[in-house]
């Protein structure tokens, strides 16, 4: 009985999650979908030297953390653009995706240096 | 004033005489002090001398007791090797003392020691200091019921036939000795944890050593293998000393006579004794076995030069020359165990040399991957030859910044992983700026 009931209540939060999802702007899923890449980027860096071993380890951490940069510049970018954060109001959405072109750079930069 | 070039002229060619003692060119000996309790020695043992003689050392015969003996002048030593026929001699006058023998011992010089039934305190403690113990009764000689000579004129067994010879071609000549030697003496017994004293003729397992005299109250000390009644000593700057238990075991008399062991039916019409001494004196005076390295050379595979510095993971080559002192020129010396240590507080490599038959000994290997100061180190000590070490010091340097590789292999998804990252930020934008 309980097995049944949380199995549906499973069904049915996916479902509300999925349709809540489907109205948010296109341009925030552009930018979900650049995070996601980032993410499964470093995930299959650090299985790798899971296996591997950590031997050039300045190498290693120079791949990882260019994905997790861009993706916390990302996720940067995607709270100060969207609509609904009355924080962010007054911020011109150029402004924003200037910010994040930058600082892109500058870690795009240093992760060139420290691959070695 | 006609006669000053021709004396000077003389001078010039009297010179080269003057190099008169034994050199690292040719380490043969040639001067030799022989001291003697009395000059009726010189007659009883003329073989041995004249055999000595013939082979090019000029022998200076002095009583043992003389008052002018002095082994050094000015402090450059007048001999090369002493040969101390004396053993009942108390006291040396003169400037000969138990230091100054010990002295010319460490200087590199050699010695032939002699002891016998009743000998002082003075060559027992030369002895001693050698590293060889004599029994502490001087009246005991070494007496042997089972392995004694037949002798005509002897029946107490004192007279003893020996063949307990050491094991080496180097000490004792290639060709085998036959015969057993005849000794009749005292005998000693040696330290086993002394590394440098070795047993080149021992008694037999039934042999003790007791005075003949007298009665035994008790069960003799020295008994058996353990006695050794000649030894040496080779130090470690390859002065070598022979020391032996009786004098009579030099002498015409056993030289001459024919031996017979008891119980053996094997009559031998020359005993063993000449053979034995002639050829240990060989070895003793440095006409055997003195072995030198010369000619250390090290490179980088492929180049000529010595280098003052090698890098970790270098490949070098190392080679030395070693020779033998025939008696009379260098030989190449020809083994297959000469090994070189690359060496830093322990033997990072050990290898090894392989030799071309002529004196040359080479090797090839990689440097360890550890940085320091390394040497090249050579310790060979074999039983009869002079000990060679050699070292020589190198440094090796690690990789300089721009000596590692330049991409490595096991790096490249982490490349990838960055430049995928940056072509990604930039199709973003692109996407994200064009997205209606």
């Amino acid at each position: 009985m309980g097995k049944s009931a949380t199995t549906k209540d499973a069904q049915a939060l996916f479902h509300s999650l999925r349709s809540a999802y489907a109205a948010t702007p296109t341009n925030l899923k552009i930018i979900d979908l650049y995070v996601m890449f980032a993410v499964v980027t470093a995930l299959i860096q650090v299985v790798y030297m899971a296996i591997v071993g950590s031997f050039p380890f300045n190498s290693f951490l120079s791949g990882v953390l260019s994905c997790v940069g861009t993706a916390v510049l990302a996720v940067c970018l995607r709270i100060q653009v969207n609509k609904e954060n009355k924080e962010f109001k007054d911020l011109p959405p150029e402004r924003a995706f200037a910010d994040f072109v930058l600082c892109n750079l500058v870690l795009h930069l240093v992760i060139m240096n420290f691959l070695g | 004033m006609a006669n000053r070039p021709l004396t000077f002229l003389t001078f010039l060619s009297l010179l080269p005489l003057i190099c008169l003692s034994f050199s690292l060119e040719n380490p043969t000996d040639r001067r030799i002090l022989v001291l003697l309790d009395d000059l009726a020695i010189k007659s009883s043992h003329s073989i041995f001398f004249k055999s000595l003689q013939t082979r090019g050392f000029e022998l200076d015969f002095k009583l043992a007791d003389d008052p002018k003996i002095t082994l050094q002048r000015y402090g450059q030593y007048l001999y090369d090797g002493l040969v101390l026929f004396s053993p009942t001699i108390e006291r040396f006058e003169g400037s000969l003392n138990l230091a100054a023998v010990l002295d010319f011992v460490d200087s590199g010089r050699d010695l032939i020691l002699s002891a016998d039934v009743n000998s002082s305190d003075l060559i027992r403690n030369i002895a001693a200091d050698c590293g060889v113990d004599f029994d502490e009764d001087p009246s005991a000689m070494v007496i042997d019921h089972i392995s004694y000579a037949l002798s005509d004129t002897e029946g107490d067994h004192t007279l003893v036939a020996s063949d307990g010879f050491i094991q080496s071609d180097v000490m004792l000549g290639s060709s085998k000795i036959e015969a057993p030697v005849l000794f009749k003496g005292i005998g000693h017994s040696l330290n086993p944890a002394n590394s440098l004293v070795m047993k080149v003729l021992g008694a037999s397992p039934s042999a003790y050593s007791a005075n003949p005299n007298s009665k035994l109250s008790n069960p003799p000390t020295l008994i058996g293998s353990a006695i050794s009644l000649v030894s040496v000593v080779q130090a470690r700057n390859n002065a070598r000393i022979m020391i032996a238990g009786s004098l009579d075991m030099f002498g015409n008399r056993l030289l001459k006579s024919g031996v017979q062991k008891a119980g053996s039916s094997n009559k031998y019409g020359k005993s063993g004794n000449e053979q034995f001494v002639t050829e240990l004196s060989k070895w003793v005076f440095h006409e055997r076995g003195h072995l030198k390295a010369v000619n250390v050379k090290h490179h980088k595979t492929g180049e000529t030069n010595e280098p003052a510095m090698y890098r970790i993971n270098d490949d070098l080559e190392y080679s030395v020359e070693v020779y033998e002192w025939s008696g009379k020129s260098w030989e190449p010396y020809v083994a297959n165990d000469v090994q070189v240590q690359f060496y830093m507080m322990s033997p990072y490599v050990l290898k090894t040399l392989s030799t071309d038959q002529k004196g040359l000994y080479y090797t090839s290997f990689k440097v360890p991957d550890v940085y320091g100061v390394f040497q090249f180190k050579i310790e060979y000590q074999r039983l009869g030859y002079t000990s060679l070490s050699l070292a020589k010091q190198i440094p090796v340097r690690p990789f300089r910044h721009n000596e590692y590789e330049r991409f490595i292999t096991t790096a490249y998804p982490y490349y990838g992983a960055s430049f995928s990252t940056m072509a990604g930020f930039f199709i973003f934008s692109i996407i994200y700026l064009y997205n209606k």
